[in-house]
């Protein structure tokens, strides 16, 4: 006794044409709905509610608007379909119970579409979030460039040519500034979070993140971390302020800017190469190679630091003499390859220093 | 005893089907360590359920702690732990044993006309491993629990409580669990699907387990390899992720996503298979677009093993990775279209009959809709470097987890609520359930978006005054959500003693499952049937041969039935 | 199109003969486990695949140098000739154990004895000379960098496998001594062992690649 499906087939109720009384009208109300959330969305200012205090911020919130706009015209479409579908086609009082709905399995003509659809709006948006995101790569910043390492639970700042680290952000207003941020290497990872520059980056110990913003509104803003980074975290926030270039050097200055580093001063007779060895293996070795300078790992190789013809001068731009390395060590160093951090952060003290210049003068020997 | 022809390799079917085991009788035997996949369902369900109430009244602790900016009733370092095992129970202790171990053990080998899954001993191990881990964990309440959040990132991971290790070895063992699952679900799904259950005519909820069993045992390997590296290096300080010792925190963070971002699929594909499911048999009309919906969900599970990064845009990586990884990711919200607007057209043109379980599905349908549009907008880089960490991430994963997930599991257990208990719940107070939880729900996320957007970070147990209005109408809304999900319970306790009997077809639903008596006797299928078109014309009679008790259904007479009637 | 019963071959009440029912009965149970044991071993190398991942990109994307340095020297690399005469040893053995099925398949009993014996004894040695590169090894320990912490986690894992594999060969081994489990037809656990032991084998292949020659 066969069982045949082709036979069940005839069977299969005829879909009904009707796309349901009022479909039109609701296709009309999701539009206009839609239209509306759009128009609110795109008018905005501010999409997400908060002010914006410079660069990158508007093209963030020109992303976020893009989405805002899209997501709004989507999920009416699904929310307002689904309720009125729910409405219309409940079975009505008194159907009898093996009453069934139209049988219909699919509708290649309707899938294709609402496969295409989203394909080329997920194109169209993955397109648009690329650009964003390549105008951020591209961002100027580097006029000013400085340096934020996070700890449990605080921010600080080193500005190049500033030898103490600062506890509060200082920018002058309309410069391109570039910030490196980090974690002390004992430390643990935190988050740098300026929400009125749509900009985050993790800080994480041994490894230095980088955000480019251009402050263009005077004022006061939140450093926020984002990172769980143990009981304090709810607390560990800093400060960012906006100034004129004028306000900005007066601060600076306070700060006892301008004068170069304490690396000067460091008696460097005394280093020994094997304490030297020992320090550079907990320490640096993270990020930097005993091999030639082009050796990089987030710096520049240090093996032939003091006699490498390819490389005649320290990044700094000073002529390579243990003094002049005991400087970028002592002070940090931020320039084309990345940020050193200061001895402050990687916890050197100055005979610390003395023992690891002695070790790299005696691998440049070799 | 007159069996199906051996040897048959046309179709799946397998001689060793026809086995009937003799019923065990002890106590012991019966109902606690059991073999029967629908016990060991409801013994993953029941214990599931346990910790879902814990993680839900933990949750209710950070709600109410959030009161006030300063932090209305436990210190920072115990927010901390309450939030990390809020986290941690709810995706490992709840919603994946709900998902796989519970409704997959219950009803896909029912559903597939087997009489149990292919390694019952496998199963009974894989569910004691599951309350022995859920102890350990909650026992590192005593020696001080995990603070780090269920991500546990390292670093601060390693400064962590003594807990912490526990935490290490409490989600290894679920991980073992799972992976045993995994595994032998893949077998059971492959090898034991009853003759003449081809792929196209498999049960939705039966492809949403094909799909997810493999991703089970092999994403969830890899977390266990990430885990024992981070005890080992707790314990015994050998170095993998502490940049003081040469290790990298980042590589943590990819071996633990490269893990959890495919379980979030784990975690939203089962319910996407009982969403096509209840869709379906309330809207009594086959599920539009059977074959998108199962292609889409193996393309889901596939290409969420190449989006991880999306959570570490932010960690530092070489910048243009960042770029397939947003591209792929963005690429998710396709197959998940297909399978929205397939369900709205499931509804099309439906004779919808609203119960609970619909209610509940149909409110999936927009909640996780708003959920997978936020992750749309956490996807593009730009725009997450604003919203990382943010309590914006906090309200899209809620809108999925809690919007998808459990909207779905709640709608699951009122649909084969009456399959396992043979009782009908409460439609009243199901009624209530589903209008609380969906306000409740949406009062409660919807402000946190706005939060994070504003800039409160996650994790904090204590903030800025400024947030505090938005923060006292979310913990508001959320007593009125565990007021709706007290009353679930209610409804379970209630209905279990009194509701009314429900027959074995209560809904006139047509998939196997419900053409055996409801509890289904010890073997399920007295023969195994064979199955000759999709389980979802309504219009057709049912396409079995071979039951023995289908209702309404003479033997090997199939053209006779009609299809089901509902008589809830 | 038409999908008819009679196609599908079911067919109510047929009669059959009780010794072809068991026969069907054992295939299909050890195609069943057969597929269980197979998604057990890719498991396993997923366990393999993280702790290769994460060895790899230490080396790659974290230490400055490899071998990394530690307390301020260059840890030494491995000595790449010894572990070539083990991975011999560990290949030689794989080699043994197919000899030996191959044996049990032709119903060669002396001869599967005999292999199963070298198997098991090679693959102890392969244990042997890992211990003895333990001792040896002048990386730091475990400890000690994150040299040590790879290279010792993995190929301790790997040698830890291959002890649970000498075990089960030695069970097997005595089963097929002591118990009539498996005949030349039906050798479902002789099967796994082999599965595994070959597993086995080709993770070494890898581990020695990555730490030996690259
Ligand atoms: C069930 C679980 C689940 C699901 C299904 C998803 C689904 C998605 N998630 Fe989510 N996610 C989580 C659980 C989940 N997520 C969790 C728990 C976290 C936080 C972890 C932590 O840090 O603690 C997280 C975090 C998270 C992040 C990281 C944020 C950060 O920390 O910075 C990102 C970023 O890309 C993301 C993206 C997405 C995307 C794109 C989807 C997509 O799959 C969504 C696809 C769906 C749709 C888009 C809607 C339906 C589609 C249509 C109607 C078609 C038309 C649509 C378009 C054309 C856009 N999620
Ligand atoms: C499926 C997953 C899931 C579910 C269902 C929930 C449910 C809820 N979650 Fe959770 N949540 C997560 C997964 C989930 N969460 C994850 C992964 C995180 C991230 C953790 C991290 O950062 O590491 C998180 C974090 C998280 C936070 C952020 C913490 C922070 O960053 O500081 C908040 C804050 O509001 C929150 C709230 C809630 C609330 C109010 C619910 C409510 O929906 C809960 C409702 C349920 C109940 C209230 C239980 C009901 C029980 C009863 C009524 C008792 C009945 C009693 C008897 C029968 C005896 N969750
Ligand atoms: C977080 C990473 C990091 C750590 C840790 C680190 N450095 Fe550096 N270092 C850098 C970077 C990046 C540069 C290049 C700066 C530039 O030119 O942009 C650099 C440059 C230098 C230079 C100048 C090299 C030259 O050729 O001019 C010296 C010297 C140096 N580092 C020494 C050290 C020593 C000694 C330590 C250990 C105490 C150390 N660094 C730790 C990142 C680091
Ligand atoms: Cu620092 Cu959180
Ligand atoms: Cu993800």
């Amino acid at each position: 006794m066969p069982f045949r499906e082709d036979q069940l087939a005839q069977r299969v109720v005829k879909p009904k044409t009707n796309l349901g009384p009022g479909f039109w009208p609701i296709t009309a109300l999701i539009v206009v709905v839609s239209a509306v959330m759009v128009y609110l969305v795109e008018t905005s200012p501010l999409p997400i509610g908060l002010v914006q205090a410079g660069g990158p911020a508007d093209s963030v919130d020109a992303l976020f608007r893009f989405l805002g706009a899209t997501g709004a015209v989507i999920f009416n479409v699904v929310t307002i379909y689904t309720i009125y579908f729910a409405i219309v086609f409940r079975a009505p009082k008194g159907a009898p119970p093996n009453s069934i709905g139209v049988q219909i399995h699919d509708a290649p003509v309707l899938e294709f579409w609402w496969t295409a659809i989203p394909t080329i709006l997920v194109v169209i948006l993955s397109i648009y979030s690329v650009k964003i995101w390549a105008d951020l790569q591209n961002t100027a910043g580097d006029v000013l460039t400085v340096e934020a390492i996070g700890y449990q639970f605080g921010f600080q700042f080193r500005y190049p040519k500033l030898t103490t680290p600062t506890s509060e952000l200082h920018l002058p207003v309309g410069t391109p500034t570039t910030i490196h941020v980090t974690s002390r290497s004992t430390d643990v990872i935190h988050g740098f979070w300026i929400p009125e520059f749509r900009q985050k980056a993790d800080m994480v110990p041994g490894l230095v993140n980088t955000i480019r913003i251009t402050p263009t509104r005077i004022g006061t803003y939140r450093i926020i971390c984002s990172e769980f980074c143990g009981v304090a975290h709810g607390g560990m926030k800093g400060t960012l302020i906006v100034q004129s270039q004028q306000d900005f050097d007066k601060w600076f200055a306070q700060q006892g800017g301008q004068h170069a580093g304490g690396g000067g001063g460091i008696p460097l007779s005394a280093g020994t190469v094997s304490a030297g060895q020992a320090l550079f293996g907990q320490k640096c070795s993270v990020c930097h190679s005993v091999g030639p300078f082009s050796q990089k790992i987030v710096g520049p190789g240090l093996g032939q630091i003091f006699n490498d013809p390819a490389h005649p001068k320290l990044v700094d731009g000073a002529a390579p003499t243990p003094q002049d390395a005991a400087k970028i060590i002592h002070d940090g160093y931020s320039g084309d390859i990345g940020t050193m951090p200061s001895a402050q952060v990687n916890g050197l003290s100055n005979p610390d220093i003395a023992n690891l210049v002695a070790y790299l003068a005696s691998l440049s020997k070799k | 005893m007159a069996t199906l022809a051996p040897g048959v390799k046309t179709g799946p079917y397998h001689a060793v089907l026809d086995h009937i085991h003799p019923e065990p009788t002890s106590f012991i035997r019966k109902y606690i360590f059991s073999i029967d996949h629908k016990i060991i369902g409801i013994q993953y369900m029941i214990t599931a359920g346990l910790f879902f109430i814990i993680a839900g009244l933990l949750a209710e602790i950070i709600r109410t702690q959030l009161l006030s900016p300063t932090g209305a009733v436990v210190s920072a370092a115990t927010f901390n732990q309450i939030y990390s095992m809020h986290g941690t129970t709810m995706v490992w202790f709840v919603v994946i044993p709900l998902l796989t171990g519970a409704f997959g053990n219950f009803v896909m080998p029912l559903q597939i006309g087997a009489r149990d899954v292919a390694f019952p001993w496998l199963n009974l191990v894989s569910y004691w491993i599951f309350p022995v881990a859920g102890v350990l964990l909650f026992s590192s309440f005593l020696i001080g629990a995990p603070d780090a959040g269920w991500t546990e990132y390292p670093p601060i991971s390693l400064q962590g409580p003594p807990g912490t290790s526990m935490w290490c070895i409490a989600v290894f063992l679920v991980g073992i669990s799972s992976t045993l699952t995994g595994i032998n679900f893949t077998v059971t799904i492959l090898k034991m699907r009853a003759p003449g259950m081809t792929f196209t005519r498999m049960p939705l909820f039966v492809w949403a387990q094909f799909a997810t069993s493999p991703m089970l045992l092999i994403a969830t390997t890899a977390l266990n390899g990430a885990l024992a590296a981070l005890f080992l290096e707790r314990q015994f300080g050998i170095p993998f992720y502490n940049p003081a010792h040469g290790g990298s925190p980042v590589l943590w963070q990819h071996m633990f996503w490269f893990y959890s971002h495919p379980a979030v699929y784990i975690m939203i594909l089962p319910a996407f298979g009982f969403i096509s499911e209840i869709l379906s048999t309330f809207s009594r009309k086959p599920v539009f677009g059977y074959k998108m919906i199962a292609f889409s969900t193996v393309a889901i599970a596939l290409l969420s093993f190449a989006v991880w990064a999306h959570h570490m845009f932010t960690s530092g990586m070489v910048p243009w990775l960042q770029l397939p990884f947003m591209i792929i990711t963005m690429f998710i919200a396709i197959p998940t279209g297909i399978k929205i607007f397939s369900w709205m057209a499931t509804l099309w043109g439906g004779s919808i009959r609203w119960t609970t379980a619909m209610l509940f599905a149909t409110g999936f349908l927009i909640t996780f809709t708003f959920g997978g549009l936020t992750g749309f907008f956490l996807a593009a880089v730009p725009a997450d470097y604003h919203e990382h960490g943010s309590y914006f991430v906090v309200a899209h994963l809620h809108y999925v987890l809690f919007g998808g997930s459990m909207m779905g599991l709640f709608a699951a257990i009122y649909y084969w609520f009456p399959k396992m208990c043979g009782r009908m719940m409460s439609e009243k107070l199901g009624l209530w359930h589903f209008w609380l939880v969906f306000i409740g729900f949406n009062g409660t996320f919807i402000p946190l978006h706005w939060l994070g957007l504003l800039g409160m970070p996650r994790r904090v147990a204590i903030y800025d005054p400024q947030y505090q209005f938005w923060n006292v109408v979310a913990s508001s809304f959320s007593y009125i959500m565990t007021f709706a999900i007290l009353l679930m319970f209610i409804n379970i306790l209630v209905s279990l003693r009194s509701g009314k009997k429900s027959g074995p077809n209560p809904w006139g639903a047509r998939t196997l499952e419900w053409m055996i008596s409801s509890p289904p006797p010890y073997y399920n299928f007295k023969k195994i049937p064979a199955v000759l078109a999709t389980p979802y014309d309504f219009g057709n009679p049912l396409p079995y041969i071979g039951l023995d008790a289908a209702p309404g259904a003479t033997e090997a007479t199939p053209t006779h039935t009609s299809h089901p009637v509902p008589t809830y | 199109m038409a999908v008819s019963v009679a196609k599908q071959g079911y067919e109510l009440g047929h009669g059959h003969d009780e010794h072809d029912h068991e026969e069907v009965i054992y295939q299909e149970t050890r195609d069943m486990r057969l597929l269980g044991f197979v998604l057990f071993l890719c498991s396993d190398v997923v366990l393999f695949s993280s702790f290769i991942f994460a060895y790899i990109y230490l080396r790659t994307t974290v230490a400055p140098t490899w071998p990394p340095i530690m307390d301020g020297h260059q840890l030494p690399r491995l000595d790449t000739a010894f572990a070539a005469v083990n991975s011999v040893v560990l290949f030689g053995s794989g080699v043994t154990m197919h000899y030996a099925m191959e044996g049990w398949k032709h119903g060669n009993k002396g001869r599967f004895n005999l292999f199963m014996l070298f198997t098991i004894i090679l693959g102890s040695g392969f244990l042997g000379g890992q211990a003895y590169e333990y001792a040896h090894a002048q990386i730091g320990g475990w400890s000690g960098s994150i040299f040590g912490a790879s290279f010792f986690t993995l190929t301790g894992m790997h040698g830890f496998h291959v002890f649970v594999g000498v075990v089960y060969l030695a069970v097997l081994w005595w089963q097929t001594s002591r118990t009539n489990l498996y005949d030349t037809h039906r050798y479902f656990g002789l099967t796994a062992g082999t599965l595994y032991w070959h597993f086995v084998d080709v993770i070494w292949v890898a581990l020695f690649f990555l730490f030996y020659l690259w």
